[in-house]
């Protein structure tokens, strides 16, 4: 069996002090493997952001510890680091710096981690923008004259650019339109596999996840409530939370509903 | 750029102040073959044509030591604007900076540098110009340091307000996450979303600048004589109104020319540039 | 049978800008009749929100704005009104509900005083107490159950749920002919959007209001709404009752936006086209049970 590359052992985040102190993340432990996609779910407070941005580095933990490839991460990040852990964001729109060309956005994580010599950057930039399917020379536009999937797929391309490891993908499709988000969908699932990367995806959507995770946690509260195989967290939930949030999605076909209700009989069931 | 200045044509107001802007730069810039008595700027003194009321060849008049009214105002103009860009000049990349700095890293950085501002802002401009000004000699030099000292705190105001914005956008989280300097933040990633706020400020600003310089040599604490000033243009002449009206007059409308064709351009840039954010 | 609460007659619409004039409406017709509930379901762009905008009245003072067709409420041309007449169907016979609830409800006023000024504007001598305590019983509606609290409450005390509560009460409060729904919900938590489309749907059904509802989400839109419009570009694609559409979409568009909608049932990502030539095929039409 192989080392996690990513894991997370008793982590919490403490906001603020004495009363007015929040715990947004509590003793929080998992793992990740290789090449998998595991998915955090939950509803705003329920401290999958804050689990987010502690991977991410952009506040260390307040208590417990967060390990890659088996070594203990520093509060303050070291290059090597960030280049092995990039992000996606939620909004396509407000990641890409308006007065700056996409080139130049795409440019910045290969000049910050020296990758490539620096007559060949251009080319590299042109091949990242084909890998994510769009063609080379948007490298000259500017984000204003991108659509939101086109820009979303530069956003990939700037998380693919310093060779990263891990990416964590924070909502990624939310702001998207169905069409572009089943599109932009099918790229990450390609890109995972070919660049044998490791996803973290942060979102509240069930049905995406139900898609493209191979686990699934749940989170509630600043706690994880359950951790499971993305099939058996389906098939029978475990936690009563969980049974809750799958029975809430708003769905569009009928062997759906029958899930939805099965599970929420069960939930009835529970409560009384 | 290019639709920027397409639209400032297109619209009547601020053609105007491109015209009038244009009139003002080019008087400057060409005084020397323009002005019919150059040599007028400097201490040239002509008792046969004193104090006269505007005929050919002294269209706007001459003042009371015989001197051609346009001519002066020419050079004038040279002086304000020459004093106006380098105000700007300096105080421009001081405040912006500055506000940059306290915008981005926060923290004591923000604590300090924003008291310190403010200290600056609680002054009245014009009485922390006559006190810089009364210490020191009353030079150009002086004047315009007087002027800029109390002219960056604005831009840092300005830049720290969309800095704080900017800071919570997506871009500024990719570039941390990437592992980019804090230079490269600031400077590179912030900084050109303030361009369009600062570009426009300091069009507004020229005509403040040009006013408040004149304000000064007004007050007798500016550009001293025998150097053309249109402030103690209208300060000298303003003791033989109305009968010596084109003393005052002329210096006069030429500071509203001035000061209304970069507010017309400045106001114009505003709506323009804060439209395509 | 009645006149149609809203009807929507050919209608289309166009900006004038540097660039020249770009029609974004370009002739949609829909009908909202007394106490149904509609929804107009579109991606970014299709021209959904301001179609919203011209039944409220708020594009036609616009000047770059070219509004051409007809709109009509309870039978009456809205074009034969002026601004000021306008102005007053907003907010008595007509009223809306907003994406947003807590940028939505002014945030210097307190939620009491808010209702009394809505409540004003169909009865303007209405007291103060009467007012609170006809927000209370609508409230009650929406199942908040400590009506004082919240009414003495400022909009950023209360919960981003209950304040879309606390807008759909609004809402309703001068039992309005049609309700005008955009994307209601959209920024709120699962659980709570759930919650909040359940009350939603339950008082409209009470008061009989009719609802436009406006909404990307199928899944919300299929909850909802008795007879959906699809629109896409500025053309409505597909039109019908919920069930129906939602059986057997015909439309190229609406079959992809279909498949496009990940199952939670699973069965992976679909491999669908952003875009296709097939996406322009004529209208069709899902007859209206009960009707002709």
């Amino acid at each position: 069996m192989t080392a996690p590359i990513l894991e997370l052992a008793a982590v919490s985040k403490i906001f603020g002090t004495g009363a007015d102190a929040v715990r947004a993340a509590q003793s929080i432990s998992f793992a990740v493997n290789k090449g998998e996609c595991l998915a955090i779910v939950g509803e705003s407070g329920s401290g999958k952001s804050t689990v987010a941005n502690m991977i991410l580095g952009i506040y260390p933990p307040s208590g417990g510890e967060i390990r890659l490839n088996g070594t203990t991460l520093p509060a303050s990040r070291k290059l090597e680091h960030r280049r092995a852990i990039q992000l996606v964001q939620q909004n396509p729109l407000s990641s890409l710096n308006p007065r700056r060309s996409i080139g130049a956005s795409l440019r910045l994580a290969l000049d910050v981690h020296g990758i490539g010599a620096r007559k060949e950057r251009a080319d590299l930039v042109g091949g990242l923008l084909e890998e994510v399917g769009l063609p080379a020379d948007f490298a000259r536009r500017s984000p204003a004259a991108l659509s939101g999937g086109q820009c979303q797929r530069v956003a990939i391309a700037r998380a693919l650019a310093c060779q990263s490891e891990i990416v964590v993908l924070d909502e990624p499709t939310s702001a998207l339109d169905v069409l572009v988000q089943a599109r932009v969908l099918k790229l990450l699932n390609q890109l995972r596999e070919t660049r044998n990367l490791t996803f973290v995806f942060i979102t509240h959507d069930l049905s995406v996840v139900r898609n493209i995770a191979s686990r699934i946690a749940v989170f509630e509260k600043g706690r994880m409530v359950e951790l499971g195989q993305t099939e058996d967290l389906f098939a029978n939930p475990a936690h009563s939370y969980t049974r809750r949030l799958i029975s809430a999605v708003p769905v569009v076909t009928r062997e759906e509903d029958a899930l939805r209700s099965s599970l929420a009989a069960g939930l009835e069931e529970t409560t009384k | 750029m290019k639709r920027t200045l397409a639209i400032l044509l297109a619209n009547p107001l601020s053609l105007l102040g491109v015209v009038l802007v244009s009139l003002v730069v080019l008087s400057a810039l060409f005084a020397d073959f323009i002005a019919p008595f150059p040599e007028h700027r400097g201490a040239v003194v002509d008792f046969v044509n004193f104090n006269k009321a505007p005929e050919w060849p002294y269209i706007f008049g001459t003042d009371l030591v015989g001197r051609d009214m346009f001519s002066r105002i020419l050079y004038a103009y040279r002086i304000s604007l020459i004093l106006g860009v380098v105000v700007l000049a300096i105080a421009v990349p001081i405040g912006v900076t500055i506000g940059l700095v306290a915008g981005y890293l926060g923290g004591r950085w923000e604590y300090a540098l924003m008291r310190l501002t403010d200290v600056f802002l609680s002054v009245p401009p014009l009485v922390l110009a006559m006190s810089i000004m009364g210490v020191l000699q009353p030079t150009l030099a002086n004047g315009m340091l007087a002027v800029t000292a109390m002219w960056w705190p604005w831009y840092t105001r300005l830049v720290y307000n969309i800095t704080r914005g900017e800071k919570e956008e997506g871009y500024v989280l990719a570039a941390e996450v990437i592992g980019a300097s804090r230079a490269h933040i600031i400077f590179r990633e912030i900084l050109p979303n303030c361009v369009p706020a600062i570009i426009t400020k300091m069009t507004l600003d020229m005509g403040f600048v040009i006013l408040i310089a004149s304000s000064l040599s007004f007050l007798g604490l500016g550009v001293q004589p025998p150097t053309p000033d249109l402030g103690s243009m209208v300060a000298d002449g303003a003791k033989y109104l109305p009968d010596s009206w084109w003393l005052t007059i002329f210096p006069g409308l030429a500071i509203l020319v001035a000061v209304f064709g970069f507010n017309l351009i400045g106001d114009a840039l505003r709506d323009i540039l804060g439209a395509e954010q | 049978m009645s006149a149609p609460t809203l009807d929507i007659e050919n209608l289309k619409l166009g900006f004038k800008g540097y660039t020249g004039y770009t029609e974004v409406l370009h002739g949609i017709s829909l009908s909202v009749n007394p106490g149904e509930r509609v929804a107009l379901v579109g991606e970014s762009g299709s021209g959904k929100s301001v179609t919203a905008r011209i039944v409220l009245g708020l594009l036609q003072e616009l000047r770059a704005a070219r509004i051409e067709g007809r709109v009509r409420f309870e039978g009456q041309d809205l074009d034969s009104l002026n601004r000021r007449e306008r102005h007053a169907l907003r907010g008595k016979a007509m009223s809306m509900i907003f994406q947003d609830p807590t940028s939505s409800l002014n945030p210097v006023f307190r939620i009491g005083d808010q209702f009394h000024d809505v409540l004003r504007r169909a009865d303007p001598r209405i007291t103060r107490d009467a007012a609170l305590g006809r927000a209370a019983s609508i409230l009650a509606e929406v199942s908040v159950r400590d009506a004082v609290r919240v009414l003495n409450a400022f909009p950023f005390q209360l919960s981003g749920g209950l304040n879309q509560r606390v807008m759909i009460a609004m809402a309703l409060a001068n039992e309005p002919a049609l309700l005008i729904a955009d994307e209601p919900g959209t920024a709120l938590d699962v659980t709570v959007q759930a919650q909040t489309l359940h009350l939603m749907r339950k008082l409209v059904e009470d008061h009989h209001t009719a609802v436009l509802f406006i909404s990307h989400n199928l899944g919300v839109v299929r909850e909802f709404a008795d007879q959906i419009y699809v629109i896409y570009k500025g053309r409505i694609v597909e039109q019908g009752p919920t069930e129906a559409v939602f059986d057997g979409p015909r439309h190229p568009y609406t079959r992809a936006l279909m498949a496009a909608v990940p199952r939670l049932t699973g069965g992976g990502i679909p491999d669908i086209d952003e875009n296709s030539p097939d996406f322009g095929a004529p209208l069709e039409t899902h007859e209206r049970e009960g009707r002709q």
